[in-house]
């Protein structure tokens, strides 16, 4: 392996904002043999996540970015003067949830999932570009179509959709749900 | 229904949940399934039905804005039930079920809360990491292609604008007030966010002219109250909008 691949990856990851593809990484070093430019990453990947440094590379949003490890969030926000970070409503999720799992999805079909009128909601997860308006059905009225966004993944952490909880998992949650109500009354 | 007690007293031992806890009818059914240990493929109607309408019951007065989607839903049970309950010319074929149409629903929806669990987890994770993509490139003052603009350019911008948002064939009437107050909330609570905000972006977003003209003049006040700082790349660019640092950390 070249000497100092490594740690060219490395500065490349530092200089990008947004998480930086593997595909993108080797577009830049085409003057080495791919492998390599894979090998050393995986190489950077282990250094990093076993060194004892307040900060770490993880995979997010298909691509390599740098992160601030999770143990040392209270300092950040203290520094950032961030009380705490908002999180998405119940409401929000849950739509945000029917659209990655039913996209593309119109709105009355999140609505009627729902059984609650989703509009206001679809507004809030747009203006947060975590959905986005893909086009438009081809049904009565000629609805909006809406899908997730390359944003949606960064902000759960996810490499792309497949890696949304699975069946397996959620039918796990459900039957762990199932035991609890079987628990024998006190 | 009515006896039940509009306010709980200190010492009462039984609980009592409020309709706001619950996001729409379908949660309220779950949380009424697994409170009565239903088996979701088989549910007792009637029982459920009773149940859900005592919910309903104790709010103090519907909300028609809020309550409408519960009030359908106990709209659907009673149908249901009736169409149980009434007997039929010909007997209901293998599988057919008045119920389906609801179990599909609920088991659709249950799964969905289930995948809101583990997002809600991953979020959780997600927001304790922090990129360097949080922290916002602030604008130095000296940056010499950096333009602060003047009110002219602002109202230069603003024409253009209105011209543009005149041009849109409006279909959407309206009787919503907008007032500069909470459009400057807005604004500012925007900026807290995203730290700065391309005007020109959040202008378009405006889904009237007359909520846009608000947002112009909120725009306005925020920078003459010194609580903004509006920049222009350059002449007839998009304006982007930071908060002035001085005003953030006296907060």
């Amino acid at each position: 392996m070249a000497p100092g691949l490594k740690d060219i990856i490395e500065s490349l990851i530092f200089v990008s904002l947004d998480p930086i593809s593997l595909d993108k990484i080797k577009e830049t070093l085409s003057d080495h043999p791919p492998a390599e430019v894979e090998q050393a990453l995986q190489d950077l990947l282990q250094t990093t996540a076993s060194a004892e440094r307040g900060i770490t590379i993880i995979q997010s949003g298909g691509g390599y970015v740098f992160t601030t490890r999770s143990e040392f969030d209270p300092w950040v926000r203290r520094f950032l003067k961030i009380d705490r970070k908002s999180k998405l409503s119940s409401a929000s999720l849950e739509t945000l949830s029917i659209v990655a799992y039913h996209q593309p999805i119109t709105l009355s079909e999140i609505s009627a999932l729902r059984n609650v009128d989703s509009s206001y909601t679809i507004k809030t997860l747009l203006e947060k570009k975590l959905i986005k308006i893909t086009g438009r059905k081809k049904s009565p009225g000629n609805p909006l179509i809406y899908r997730t966004t390359e944003r949606f993944l960064a902000y759960f952490g996810l490499n792309s959709l497949d890696e949304l909880p699975t069946e397996e998992e959620i039918a796990r949650i459900l039957g762990e749900d199932r035991t609890v109500e079987q628990a024998p009354k006190p | 229904m009515n006896d039940v007690p509009l306010r709980e007293t200190e010492t009462s031992v039984s609980y009592q949940v409020r309709l706001e806890v619950f996001e729409g009818p379908l949660d309220l059914l779950l949380f009424l399934i697994r409170k009565k240990k239903i088996d979701i493929h088989n549910i007792p109607i009637a029982v459920i039905t009773k149940e859900y309408l005592d919910y309903l019951g104790r709010e103090e007065q519907i909300n028609l804005d809020r309550e409408a989607e519960f009030v359908l839903m106990a709209a659907l049970l009673i149908h249901i039930k009736s169409q149980l309950l009434l007997p039929r010319e010909q007997p209901l074929a293998e599988g057919e079920d008045p119920r389906r149409f609801l179990v599909d629903q609920l088991v659709e929806f249950q799964k969905i809360k289930a995948a809101c669990s583990i997002l809600k987890e991953r979020e959780e994770e997600q927001l304790s990491l922090w990129t360097r993509e949080v922290l916002p490139p602030l604008p130095e003052p000296e940056e010499a292609d950096l333009v602060e603009v003047s009110l002219f350019d602002l109202a230069e911008t603003f024409f253009v604008l209105m011209k543009r948002k005149e041009a849109e064939n409006f279909r959407v009437v309206r009787g919503k007030n907008f007032s500069v107050e909470e459009k400057m909330k807005e604004i500012i609570a925007a900026l807290e966010k995203e730290s700065v905000l391309d005007f020109l972006e959040y202008f378009n977003r405006q889904e009237t002219l007359e909520e846009a003209v608000v947002s112009f003049f909120s725009l306005l006040e925020l920078i003459k109250a010194r609580l903004v700082m509006a920049v222009q790349e350059r002449l007839f660019h998009t304006i982007k909008v930071w908060l002035r640092r001085e005003s953030k950390a006296r907060q």
